[in-house]
């Protein structure tokens, strides 16, 4: 919805969502589906600071549109992302992949705007929806399982946040307000908050599910992922949670911890994923430590992220498009068969590790100096481990065992063509990662903290040495061990061996003890309860056939007729579940807002 | 949707015949004499903000990089895989 200052950019989106399925079968509505994005730029650029869309519901007042320093940094990437990832899947002929992009990026929007837990809690729940289904639309046996742990999983995160939204409601605020919590005087009510963030946040140790997920989406589908969950999270903790020290420690874990699973990996698209996690430890750190240089560092850190993890997605995915495998055991070769694929994905593999030229080297280094200036010696030092380790695995290993691998140009494979749409996707966000490296300004004009941006100057000649001779010498280390670090088929034991676990545990528990009780019950109910329960029919039938039927025959048919209906939707599959359950949140926002 | 042969560019043309045993020996040296020119570089200019002291020293960043990257391909490929290593259908999910 519009005022004379803000424009909503989950609004197009939602309305594409609604119309796409409805559009004829021609593929004209493809070019539609640019739209929504351009229309979200033009928001993300033009909106004012503010507080705007405030409705009341059910005597509550709900904040749908809070316009900061920080959100429009955060909607202006997600804005440029959705136009290069909805570029990239326009070949997608499948409308209800686009539906369920569409919905999940809406829900990134609508979390960057909310200035209330209860919207936030809204757009956070939509935004799991929308992502189970973009790994469940793959439709292999092996997505259709990961979508329902990812599902699970995110369940539960989501009640945690929910349990702190509720109880920090009850005890401490009597308010939904969304803002900054102070670390002194925290309650449980923020820690379980904290929880539900960080799940999305993919901290160690509740990272495994994005790992075990991601690999599994569709091609198009995970270039979304990788960009929203896990940032819509960093931008939440850094609004609540900015200068909490656990979170600098829970950062430098997970910088490392990713890049040490993402050594050992052999899908192309997991050792993506274990770098996700890897560099949100950036983020998540830069806002522990708290200080207006290592906000603005994560705030930049999360921009440039969006953009080069997305292109790494994009190029890793069209590999697996082209190729049919994304196992790097199974590649090697395709250099010259795919140079611009190549090419592309070594734009985004030197703008993670923080090579000069690209915008990774203008924002990492920011948090990580941040840090050391804030006398961080530890979360400085582990950051730059990371980084060693993050050139090694997704700037050497990954293309060169993809591309290279000391085999021969591949010419006995048969790739499937690559559509132009997803080079241009390609393209777009190269060029971007390129000029912001090149033009800092671009980037740090957006910042929420101005004055420490005019502190920071990332292109000295020292840093440009720092940063060539860290990661020179790391492709040493690399030149060295290649055969050692040579890919093998296997599966790493992470944390969702732990997870699994529970899970079993659970079912075991339902399955057994509970199941037993419950057949028990039913035992007893049909030997005395049924028999009551039948005599007292009988003594009512008399009744309704001599007094009723005639007053309310057709009642008995409509019932009838909305019992089969019941049925008809209670068939068991969740995935129907879930879209019906998303239809009728969406009327019910409808309503609400337009009320 | 129109497709491009990625068999026709230059650029594959030119990728493809980096592969002869002299042009990779070309390649190899290329990258050390770069390396040695980035050490040399880091010796001659100095660090005036050396964020934990001792990397002010010439020659830290090079000796970080490198032995970083050989102790972190070591750990985790000789000691931390084979410990946690399975079957890739391990939890029977493919």
């Amino acid at each position: 919805m519009a005022t004379s200052s803000f424009f909503h950019p989950s609004l197009p989106f939602l309305m594409m969502a609604a119309i796409l399925p409805f559009l004829p079968g021609n593929r004209r509505w493809k070019w539609l589906l640019l739209l929504p994005p351009l229309a979200a730029i033009y928001a993300a650029f033009n909106n004012q600071p503010g507080d705007h869309l405030t409705l009341s519901w059910l005597g509550r007042t709900l904040q749908l549109g809070r316009v900061t320093a920080l959100s429009t940094v955060f909607a202006q990437v997600f804005a440029i992302m959705s136009l290069a990832g909805l570029i990239y899947s326009l070949h997608v002929n499948d409308k209800a992949q686009h539906v369920a992009a569409l919905l999940y990026v809406a829900g990134g929007f609508g979390c960057l705007c909310a200035g209330d837990y209860l919207t936030l809690f809204v757009f956070w729940e939509l935004m799991s929806l929308g992502s189970t289904f973009l790994i469940m639309l793959n439709r292999t046996r092996e997505s259709v399982l990961a979508a329902f742990r990812y599902f699970l999983y995110h369940i539960i995160g989501g009640l945690f946040l929910l349990a702190g939204i509720l109880l920090r409601y009850h005890e401490v605020t009597q308010s939904f307000e969304f803002g900054a919590i102070p670390i002194t005087g925290a309650t449980l009510a923020d820690w379980l908050i904290l929880l539900g963030f960080s799940v999305n946040a993919a901290v160690v140790p509740l990272h495994a599910w994005l790992p075990d997920a991601y690999p599994r989406g569709t091609v198009t589908g995970s270039v979304f992922m990788c960009a929203y969950t896990t940032k819509t999270a960093v931008f939440v903790l850094a609004v609540a949670f900015s200068g909490w020290n656990i979170l600098a420690i829970a950062g430098t874990v997970m910088a490392v911890y990713g890049v040490v699973f993402a050594s050992m990996e052999n899908n192309a698209r997991r050792i993506l994923s274990y770098h996700i996690v890897s560099q949100v430890g950036y983020m998540v750190a830069g806002i522990g430590v708290g200080t207006a240089m290592t906000i603005n560092g994560a705030s930049a850190h999360a921009y440039a992220h969006i953009l080069y993890k997305g292109l790494l997605f994009m190029g890793a995915g069209a590999v697996l498009y082209a190729a049919g495998t994304q196992k790097l055991d199974e590649l090697g070769g395709l250099a010259a068969r795919l140079p611009w694929v190549m090419v592309f994905y070594m734009v985004a593999a030197l703008s993670i590790s923080g090579a000069p030229l690209f915008n990774g080297f203008i924002s990492k280094t920011m948090t990580i100096a941040g840090a050391a200036e804030a006398g961080r010696t530890y979360v400085a030092l582990g950051l730059e481990l990371a980084a060693v380790g993050t050139f090694i695995s997704v700037g050497l290993k990954l293309p060169y065992f993809a591309f290279w691998g000391g085999k021969p140009t591949d010419l006995r494979r048969e790739l499937r063509p690559i559509p132009a749409n997803m080079y241009a996707g390609m393209a777009l966000l190269a060029i971007l990662c390129f000029v912001q490296g090149v033009c800092p300004s671009i980037l740090y004009r957006y910042l929420p903290d101005q004055a420490a941006v005019a502190l920071y100057h990332p292109w000295t000649a020292w840093n440009v040495i720092q940063a060539s001779a860290l990661l020179g010498f790391s492709g040493l280390a690399f030149y060295f061990l290649r055969k050692v670090i040579a890919p093998h088929k296997a599966l790493n034991l992470d944390f969702d061996l732990f997870y699994r676990l529970i899970g079993r545990a659970v079912l075991f528990f339902v399955s057994r003890p509970l199941a037993f009780f419950d057949g028990l019950w039913t035992n007893v109910w049909d030997r005395v309860g049924l028999r009551i329960l039948k005599s007292f029919g009988v003594l009512t039938s008399i009744f309704d056939r001599k007094a009723i039927d005639g007053v309310v025959d057709g009642s008995a048919h409509g019932v009838r007729l909305l019992g089969r209906l019941g049925a008809l939707v209670q068939n068991g599959r969740l995935q129907q579940y879930l879209g019906l359950a998303v239809i009728l949140a969406l009327a019910i926002f409808v309503v609400v807002w337009y009320r | 949707m129109p497709v491009s042969d990625p068999n026709l560019g230059f650029l594959a043309k030119f990728l493809a015949a980096q592969l002869t045993p002299s042009r990779l020996k070309l390649w190899r040296r290329l990258f050390f004499g770069v390396l040695a020119g980035i050490a040399v570089l880091n010796v001659v200019v100095h660090n005036h903000h050396p964020h934990f002291g001792w990397d002010a020293k010439p020659l830290f960043w090079p000796a970080f990089g490198l032995i970083i990257g050989l102790a972190l391909v070591l750990v985790v490929k000789k000691i931390i895989q084979p410990l946690i290593k399975k079957s890739e259908d391990y939890y029977g999910d493919l």
